[in-house]
């Protein structure tokens, strides 16, 4: 550090600016890009208080004002007790994403954790096999993941009926019924979560294998001389020290499923009767086929608290007291 | 306390039970192996699929081998005029390329600012970063939306391309990176006369080809999988890229499951094999910044 005090020093003032210029050269340049992100976010916070249309002129500043009304707190008073077409279904998308969410954490670490560490006990050359095959989804344009897995879910010709038949079940409309459901969720959402869990699945595992990788092997070499038996090293050593991968990993996979979009509004786009209508395709068609972009801009607005609560959840969590 | 002399291995195959362990073995590659077929059945039902015929795909129940192998499929594609498939291929690759390009390039250059120089303002301008980096793209989506339709760009690849040159994450992990790189470096090129570009370009660049890999891996794989903001911005055919393209044809093609399987085979195959070749890197950021 002493060595570059005194550099600075001997080739005097040149070197401090040419330092300044390129910091310049590189912040100005910065700042006016970042202004723009600046801009783009005070216009969004600021649409979330006016019933703002594209279709409509509006005011002379940013079209807001005169046909796009200010209504301050208008649109969030709506959606809490507003029984207008809109309100409803802001409701049910709330509800159809927690749903979502709260359905596709457990079943993803109930998959995810068991085979990444069934993965992790296997020989190394398999190991790298299994891995990027398990892997090939998360690659995967969910645009396709969406368009395959509608052809398995076909009513007549779909592989899923087909095994249903087979067994001599009733087959199901699955992406259509709006009556069936199992556990009080319609069989449209089980179906989109199914889709959704095998296109991500892949991700949370290579994770969790890094994860495992990291606990050293004396810890559990030590407890299997000591006489314990692979579960109870599963319990007592593995699960507490990766404990805060673990937390990260909750709170991703719940980040994203509270963003999730692409395979719903392909697969389904709300249908059958709003059933999978989530936040984000309620906000899409609210500002983009609807040209409601006030409205919509509230309902970002609340699924961004959502998404903060759970980071700041998170930050607080994955502090450890320890370490290995 | 003579047991924990002797190699761990020894120990363990002194434990009677050899049959256990067998079972056991086979137990979870059983498991593991079921996990893959879950996995890899639906590719396999998607390539055959787009070999059968049209009729063959609607059969209840269905085959699982095509009955009758053909090529029809993809030779309709091919000769579709309104499905001119490498123009799309090449508006896709125009996005992901520039996308690319311009946040390698930002992030290095902001990242070794943050790292290695000191000014007034840097925790503010820093912290601003940071901030960025936790807002969801779709607060500012509508706004961004207007902006476009202000500035014409509509329908314009380039509307894809504005909003993602900087990017904060890939700042953030490039001064991480920046920062392990010793100074002493950089002050003998300053000694020996390099201007502060020289420095950037020779010296700096040079050093950052493992992180930049796997920041531009992972971006390309963004941009080119990103299926809400192109579906926004680009709304005329000809300029769309391909997954809206494929849910498009998709939706003018119902009821030719096999057709719609052959146009899917031929959008995301070829590009998952890239991703597979460069899937160390695509894990290994994973894995280390745990975005995807």
């Amino acid at each position: 550090m002493t060595d570059k005090r005194k550099a600075g020093k001997k080739s005097a003032g040149g070197l401090a600016i040419a330092k300044r210029r390129f910091v310049t050269g590189v912040t100005i340049p910065l700042l006016l890009y970042e202004s723009l992100g600046i801009f783009v976010l005070g216009w969004a916070f600021v649409l979330m208080f006016f019933d703002y249309s594209s279709g409509r002129v509006g005011g002379p500043i940013l079209g807001l004002g005169g046909t796009n009304p200010f209504i301050g707190f208008g649109h969030f008073i709506e959606m809490i007790k507003g029984t207008s077409v809109e309100a409803n279904l802001f409701r049910t998308s709330l509800k159809n994403t927690l749903i979502f969410a709260v359905a596709v954490l457990p079943l993803n670490l109930a998959i995810t954790l068991p085979l990444a560490w069934l993965l992790e006990s296997i020989g190394s050359r398999f190991k790298a096999l299994y891995r990027t095959i398990y892997f090939l989804p998360v690659l995967t344009s969910s645009v396709g993941v969406a368009l395959i897995w509608m052809s398995m879910y076909d009513p007549q010709a779909g592989w899923i009926n087909a095994i249903i038949r087979f067994f001599g079940g009733t087959p199901v409309s699955w992406l259509s019924d709006p009556r069936a459901g199992f556990a009080g969720v319609s069989v449209a959402m089980w179906a989109v979560i199914l889709a959704y869990l095998w296109q991500d699945y892949g991700y949370n595992m290579v994770i969790f294998i890094a994860a495992l990788q990291g606990i050293p092997h004396e810890l559990k070499e030590a407890a299997l001389i000591d006489g314990a038996n692979p579960w109870q090293v599963f319990r007592k050593i593995t699960i507490p020290l990766i404990r805060p991968t673990m937390l990260f990993v909750c709170v991703m996979t719940m980040l994203s499923s509270f963003q999730v979009f692409d395979i719903i509004q392909v697969m389904t786009n709300g249908d059958p009767g709003n059933q999978t209508q989530v936040l984000m395709l309620d906000i899409y068609k609210s500002a983009f086929r609807y040209q409601n972009m006030g409205w919509a801009a509230a309902e970002s607005f609340i699924l961004f608290l959502i998404v903060m609560t759970v980071t700041i959840i998170q930050m607080r969590l994955l502090r450890t007291d320890w370490e290995y | 306390m003579a047991a924990n002399t002797f190699p761990v291995s020894t120990v363990r195959a002194a434990k009677p039970v050899p049959w256990g362990k067998f079972f056991s073995r086979f137990l979870i590659y059983f498991v593991l192996t079921l996990g893959l077929s879950f996995t890899l059945l639906p590719f396999l039902m998607m390539i055959l699929s787009s070999f059968k015929t049209n009729v063959e795909v609607l059969r209840v129940p269905p085959t699982f081998w095509p009955e009758t192998f053909t090529f029809e499929n993809y030779k309709t594609i091919f000769n579709d005029p309104d499905l001119p498939l490498l123009r799309f291929y090449g508006n896709s690759a125009f996005v992901a390329i520039f996308n690319v390009c311009s946040t390698l390039f930002t992030s290095s250059l902001i990242g070794y600012m943050f790292a290695k120089f000191e000014f007034p303002g840097k925790k503010i301008l820093f912290g601003w970063f940071l901030t960025m980096m936790m807002i969801p793209t779709q607060i500012t989506m509508i706004p961004s939306y207007l902006i476009l339709a202000k500035l014409g760009l509509i329908n314009s690849l380039w509307g894809l391309i504005i909003f993602s040159a900087v990017d904060a994450f890939g700042i953030f992990m490039l001064r991480q990176f920046c920062e392990t790189l010793p100074n002493e470096l950089i002050d003998a090129a300053r000694i020996d006369g390099a201007s502060e570009w020289q420095i950037y370009l020779r010296i700096i660049l040079p050093q950052l080809g493992a992180p930049l890999a796997t920041l531009g891996i992972l971006g390309f794989m963004h941009s080119w999988n990103a299926y809400l903001w192109p579906m926004i911005v680009l709304q005329k055919i000809e300029v769309r890229t391909l997954p809206i393209i494929l849910t498009w044809f998709n939706s003018t093609h119902t009821g030719q499951g096999a057709l719609v399987m052959a146009a899917t085979v031929l959008i995301i195959m070829p590009i998952l094999f890239v991703f597979l070749f460069f899937q160390r890197w695509i894990v290994q950021g994973f894995t280390m910044t745990g975005f995807k």
